[in-house]
């Protein structure tokens, strides 16, 4: 028993030193130290989400890059069995204002509020010009009727850059627990 | 009592289906969306009777031992790839004590195995194994035990099945009209690769999916008219069984302003002149394709107010990378609860299915020339189509018309 409870309680600590190998607690990115680029890059998302939820969409391009950036939201049903399809599939800049077109100008859907809740933030690589950042998300939708629900959870998969000072998605993945959508999925996640 | 189906000023609404229907052949009593005991009716004489329905497509079951459950109403079904290559159709239940066999979506094993008393089944459905079969009952032959297979038949891989004792073949009840557009909408030979699934559950019943996902596209979706696609030379054919076909020429797209980027919207791999073509296999099926989309929609009637449709799309086996990265984005972007052409579609049925619950008539208009007998003739965009099938759900359920048979 002993040993076998020594043996778990070894994996656990092996697992934890390989996450701080990869990213360290302290180290300097651009010229910011770690903490202050956590700061950063959770005031990033916070913004985004904020962008999203408070209809601000045609602010919604501004977070991405200018030259070729990609958005998607794909579900994890889709990604565990290896299928390439998505729900919403963008790349540059020019697909992304034709999603807010759209949903502006074509689109007929009853108003419903997003709110979106960021948590779980964690720098999973530093690269010279970019970083990996993983965080949860979940969007609880209200409709016209008052009633809230939870309209999706997951997990956005962000690769983040540096332009003119300010952070910017190169590539923003959502991987979407929620597969089975609820009548229809128009505002980005 | 009839009175109350008899047109649009007519009197109470009661929330349950009449009986007898107005004698005009254009008028669907609106208490038929969203009646519970006529739910459990039609599972019976519909979904378990004497009609085909499709469940998938070969393509999502692509290698040996790849698996993917579905529903027929409420029955469950286990769709497997056997050894020999041949994709069979299973009730989902051990055929012990009944317990569901498979619980996920989809997946690949080497053999089914029944949680509950260990029962082995083979990918081809044969009962391999039963732990203390020694002290099972003395007239149990374990070669009786194989899963209970489902009356399947397949059209270029699209898998059917039918639960009825006395449905026609499946070419006689699909109707020659069907075959060419479905032939050509399935890549001509049927050998397609799975892109993946956008999955919805639409708050309307089956009815409400049937009678509106496939006419409505010119006028409700502001999205192809300012791709500045109003649609070219096309047919809507009624086939037998309450069978439906559209095909329309798409002229390519020209940039009119209103996508930044229009790539989105190019043909790399289709005929234009074929650029549109949308088959509707009775009662719940919608199949289309679309520019460089194939688009394959399994719905699955879940209650009087729920259908829940899983879009499935599909490259062709023979695409070059370029086609296929060009479905691919075309597919993720376009059709769907999250396309930009038209994902209102189920905001739209909810209001209709909504607005339905209230007295009167459904009143069809558009292409209606006579009272009495279905349109001979269609023009593309004429609402009439629909009515072929609304006369089959009537004899299918046994309704009569005012005054009539």
């Amino acid at each position: 028993m002993s040993s076998s409870s020594l043996l778990s309680s070894q994996s656990a600590t092996n697992r934890q030193d390989k996450v701080s190998v990869a990213v360290p607690d302290r180290f300097m990115w651009q010229g910011c130290s770690a903490m202050e680029t956590q700061w950063r890059v959770e005031r990033l998302l916070s913004r985004y989400v904020a962008c999203i939820d408070d209809d601000n969409l045609e602010a919604w391009p501004s977070f991405f890059t200018r030259d070729a950036c990609r958005y998607e939201i794909i579900t994890r049903e889709n990604v565990e069995r290896g299928l390439p399809l998505t729900l919403v599939f963008c790349m540059g800049q020019g697909m992304l204002v034709d999603r807010i077109v759209s949903l502006r100008e074509a689109n007929i859907y009853p108003q419903r509020w997003y709110r979106h809740i960021v948590s779980n933030v964690v720098i999973q690589a530093v690269a010279e010009d970019h970083l990996e950042v993983h965080s949860h998300y979940v969007v609880l939708q209200t409709r016209r009727n008052g009633q809230t629900s939870i309209f999706s959870a997951g997990k956005y998969k962000d690769r983040i850059v540096l332009r003119a000072g300010e952070l910017k998605f190169a590539e923003k993945r959502v991987e979407a627990d929620t597969h089975s959508i609820d009548t229809l999925l128009v505002s980005p996640i | 009592m009839s009175s109350q189906c008899s047109g649009n000023q007519a009197g109470n609404y009661t929330g349950k289906a009449p009986a007898v229907w107005p004698a005009k052949i254009n008028q669907i009593p609106k208490e038929v969306f969203g009646d519970k005991d006529l739910f459990e009716k039609e599972l019976e004489n519909i979904f378990y009777g004497d009609c085909w329905h499709v469940v998938g497509h070969v393509a999502e079951v692509p290698n040996v031992g790849d698996f993917k459950t579905f529903d027929l109403g409420r029955v469950p079904l286990l769709i497997s790839r056997g050894k020999d290559g041949q994709v069979r159709v299973f009730y989902n239940s051990c055929t012990h004590r009944g317990n569901q066999v498979e619980v996920s979506a989809s997946g690949n094993r080497k053999e089914f195995e029944c949680p509950y008393h260990r029962w082995l089944f083979s990918l081809e459905g044969a009962l391999t194994a039963c732990p203390g079969s020694k002290e099972f009952a003395p007239d149990f032959k374990q070669e009786n035990f194989g899963l209970l297979e489902v009356k399947s038949a397949q059209f270029l891989g699209l898998i059917l099945v039918t639960m009825g004792k006395n449905t026609p073949p499946l070419a006689e009840w699909m109707g020659e009209e069907v075959t060419s557009t479905l032939s050509a909408l399935l890549g001509g030979d049927g050998r397609l690769k799975l892109l993946g699934y956008q999955k919805v559950s639409y708050n309307v019943d089956w009815k409400g999916y049937n009678d509106n996902d496939g006419y409505h596209a010119p006028m409700l979706h502001a999205g192809f008219r300012m791709l500045n696609w109003q649609g070219g030379k096309g047919f809507q054919r009624m086939a037998a069984n309450g069978n439906l076909v559209f095909e329309a020429e798409l002229k390519p797209a020209q940039d009119n302003g209103f996508l930044k980027d229009p790539s989105l919207i190019a043909f790399k791999g289709s005929d234009p002149a074929r650029g549109s073509m949308i088959v509707q296999l009775y009662p719940t099926t919608v199949m289309v394709k679309h520019l460089d989309m194939i688009n394959l929609r399994f719905a699955i009637a879940r209650s009087e107010e729920e259908t829940e449709v899983h879009y499935a799309y599909f490259a062709h086996e023979d695409d070059d990378e370029e086609l296929l990265q060009h479905r691919i984005r075309q597919s993720s972007n376009l059709l769907g609860p999250c396309g930009m052409i038209s994902m209102e579609d189920a905001a739209i049925f909810r209001r209709i299915f909504i607005g339905n619950k209230t007295p009167g008539v459904a009143e069809f208009q558009k292409g209606v020339t006579s009272f009495t007998e279905l349109p001979a003739d269609l023009k593309q965009n004429d609402e009439t189509g629909n009515l072929g099938r609304w006369e089959h759900y009537r004899k299918l359920m046994g309704f009569k018309r005012e005054g009539g048979k």
